[in-house]
C-alpha cells in the first residue's frame, strides 16, 4: 500500500501572549511602560511528528487533553500551517473535516437552507448538493422538519443533521474529531455503522478518540501523542496499553 | 485565485444568507433599505438648498447619484472589519479559502446598492424629467472598477482587524471624515483650485465624480478620470490582496 498522507517531521509552535495588545493603543503604550508590554511564551503543540497513512487505512489518534491531537488534525486539514515540517495530502483529494457537527449552521435558517449553505462551505457545487440532499434527509431522519428553522431543533436533531451532512459529503479522506459523543445510542450506533461502511469502501479515515474500545475495534493503526510528541505508532491494542501506562504514571 | 472561483457557490450562499436574514420576518422587507438613503436625501436637500442655499440644480438627483455608491463603499468597509472575526468559529473548523468572507460582504452590499439604484434611479429620472443618454452605459465600467477598489480595501481592513481590533472604530471615524472629503453633497468642479486638489487626493472622489458625470451631467468621464479609476482600483486590489494573503495563514490561530 502506498502512503496517501505523509506527515514528515511536523512541529507546531503557538505563541501565547500575556497582556496581549489587541489594540493600537496598547501597542503604543507598551513602548513606554514595561508593565503593559506584551510578553510572549511559546508552546510546542507538536514536536517533530512523523507518520504516514496508507490509502484505505483507518488511523486513530489518542492522547490526554492538550496532547496535540486536535492540532494535528487541523494541520492535516490545512486549517493551521505547520511551523516546520511537511504535510503531504494528494492534490485534489477531497478531505472532509468533522471537527464539530453542524459547522456554519445558522439557527435562523431552515434545515434545508443550512444543508445547502454548509455543504458549499466544503466546496460543493449546487448540483452536487442537490444530488446528496435526499441522502442527507434520509440519514438524519428529519423528513418533515427540513423547512423548520434550526433554532427549533433539539440538540440531538441538530447533531443528526450535522452528521448526516458530513457523512454524505463523499470525501476520500475523513478527519474526525470526537464527534460521536452526541446523539442517542441508537444514532451513535448508526454513525459507527456508517463509518465502517465508509472504511469498507476503501476510504481513509483519521480519527481522534478518548475511547479505547472504539480505537481498538475500529482502527488499523493508532498514534499516541503526549505533550506534542509522538510516543507510539502502530498496533492499536499496543497503543492503548501504552496510553494506559501513561495515565497510570 | 482559481480556488476562490471554485467556491463561488459558497459566496452566493453567504450573500443569500445575509439577504434572507436581513429581510425575513420584516413586513416591509427590502423597502427598509430604501429608507436610509431616502431620508438622507430629504434632509440634506432641505439643509443644502433651503438653509445653505447651494445652487446645484436638481439637487436631490445630484445627491442620489453620489450617496448610493458611497453607502455601498462605506457599508462594505464597515462590515468587512468583522468579516473574519464574526466567522471565527467556521475558520477554525473547516478548511476554506478565507477570502470568500470579505468577497461575500462586498457582494452583499453590491446587491443592496443595485436594488436601491434600480428603484430610485428611474424614479428620479421621471421626477426630474431627465432623459436617458448613451453615457449611462459607462456606468458598468465605473461600477466594476468601484467594486474592485472596494474589495481591495475590504481585504485590507478585514485582515488588519484580526490583529488590531480597534481598526473597527478607526474605520468608523475615518469614514465619517471621508464622507465630507468626497464630493457627494457638493460639486468638486465648483471648488477653488487648492480645495479641489485636496478633494482629489481622496481616490473615492474620482468614482463619485464619474457617477455624477454619467447620470447627472450625462457626459462620459474624461480619459484622465478613467485612467485614475483603473490605477486606484488595481492598486487597492493588489495591496489589499497581498496584505490579506500574507496574514491569511495566521487567521485560524488568531481569531
Amino acid at each position: 500500500m502506498s502512503a496517501l498522507i505523509e506527515i514528515a517531521d511536523v512541529s507546531k509552535v503557538f505563541t501565547i501572549r500575556h497582556n496581549r495588545s489587541e489594540s493600537l493603543k496598547s501597542s503604543f503604550v507598551g513602548i513606554f511602560h514595561k508593565r503593559f508590554r506584551e510578553t510572549k511564551e511559546t508552546l510546542w503543540a507538536l514536536k517533530n511528528v512523523s507518520f504516514s497513512v496508507a490509502r484505505g487505512e483507518t488511523l486513530g489518534l489518542i492522547g490526554r487533553n492538550g496532547s496535540g491531537k486536535s492540532t494535528l488534525l487541523r494541520i492535516v486539514a490545512g486549517i493551521y500551517e505547520p511551523t516546520s515540517g511537511k504535510v503531504e495530502v494528494p492534490k485534489g483529494a477531497r478531505v472532509g473535516t468533522m471537527i464539530e457537527l453542524g459547522v456554519g449552521f445558522n439557527f435562523e435558517l431552515t434545515g434545508r437552507e443550512n444543508v445547502f449553505l454548509s455543504a458549499s462551505m466544503y466546496g460543493l457545487k449546487r448540483k452536487e448538493i442537490e444530488a446528496i440532499y435526499p441522502a442527507v434527509v434520509e440519514f438524519s431522519e428529519l423528513n418533515g422538519f427540513m423547512d423548520v428553522p434550526v433554532k427549533n431543533y433539539s440538540s440531538g436533531m441538530q447533531a443528526r443533521l450535522g452528521f448526516a451532512l458530513a457523512i454524505n459529503l463523499d470525501p476520500e479522506v475523513l478527519l474526525v474529531d470526537e464527534i460521536l459523543a452526541v446523539g442517542d445510542e441508537a444514532f451513535q450506533r448508526k454513525c459507527i455503522e456508517r463509518m465502517k461502511q465508509f472504511r469498507a469502501e476503501g476510504r481513509t479515515i483519521i480519527f481522534v478518540s478518548h475511547d479505547a474500545e472504539t480505537i481498538r475495534s475500529f482502527c488499523d493503526q493508532a498514534c499516541l501523542l503526549d505533550h506534542g510528541s509522538l510516543l507510539f505508532v502502530g498496533n492499536p491494542g499496543k497503543a492503548i496499553e501504552e496510553y494506559h501506562k501513561l495515565l497510570a504514571s | 485565485m482559481k480556488l476562490i472561483f471554485s467556491y463561488h457557490e459558497l459566496i452566493k450562499n453567504l450573500v443569500l444568507k445575509d439577504l434572507k436574514l436581513k429581510y425575513r420576518d420584516s413586513t416591509l422587507g427590502f423597502l427598509w433599505s430604501l429608507a436610509n438613503p431616502l431620508l438622507l436625501i430629504l434632509v440634506y436637500s432641505f439643509v443644502f438648498t433651503q438653509m445653505l442655499r447651494v445652487d446645484i440644480p436638481n439637487f436631490p438627483f445630484f445627491l442620489l447619484v453620489g450617496i448610493l455608491p458611497w453607502n455601498f463603499f462605506a457599508q462594505s468597509l464597515m462590515m468587512s472589519t468583522g468579516s473574519i472575526l464574526d466567522n471565527a468559529n467556521l475558520i477554525r473548523k473547516v478548511w476554506l479559502p478565507i477570502e470568500v468572507f470579505p468577497i461575500a460582504t462586498v457582494f452583499f452590499n453590491l446587491v443592496q446598492y443595485l436594488l436601491a439604484l434600480a428603484v430610485l434611479l428611474p424614479t428620479a429620472l421621471l421626477f426630474f424629467r431627465v432623459s436617458l443618454s448613451w453615457s449611462m452605459l459607462a456606468f458598468f465600467a465605473v461600477l466594476t472598477l468601484h467594486v474592485l477598489f472596494t474589495l481591495g480595501l475590504s481585504f485590507f481592513v478585514a485582515a488588519v482587524t484580526v490583529f488590531y481590533r480597534d481598526v473597527r472604530h478607526f474605520t468608523e471615524i475615518f469614514l465619517m471624515l471621508l464622507f465630507w472629503l468626497t464630493p457627494i453633497v457638493y460639486d468638486v468642479r465648483a471648488l477653488p483650485e487648492a480645495l479641489r486638489r485636496t478633494v482629489y487626493l481622496n481616490p473615492l472622489s474620482f468614482f463619485i465624480a464619474s457617477y455624477q458625470d454619467i447620470f447627472y451631467r450625462q457626459t462620459l468621464p474624461g480619459p484622465i478620470s478613467f485612467l485614475m479609476l483603473f490605477a486606484v482600483s488595481f492598486l487597492s486590489l493588489a495591496l489589499g490582496y497581498i496584505v490579506f494573503s500574507t496574514c491569511k495563514a495566521r487567521f485560524a490561530e488568531e481569531v
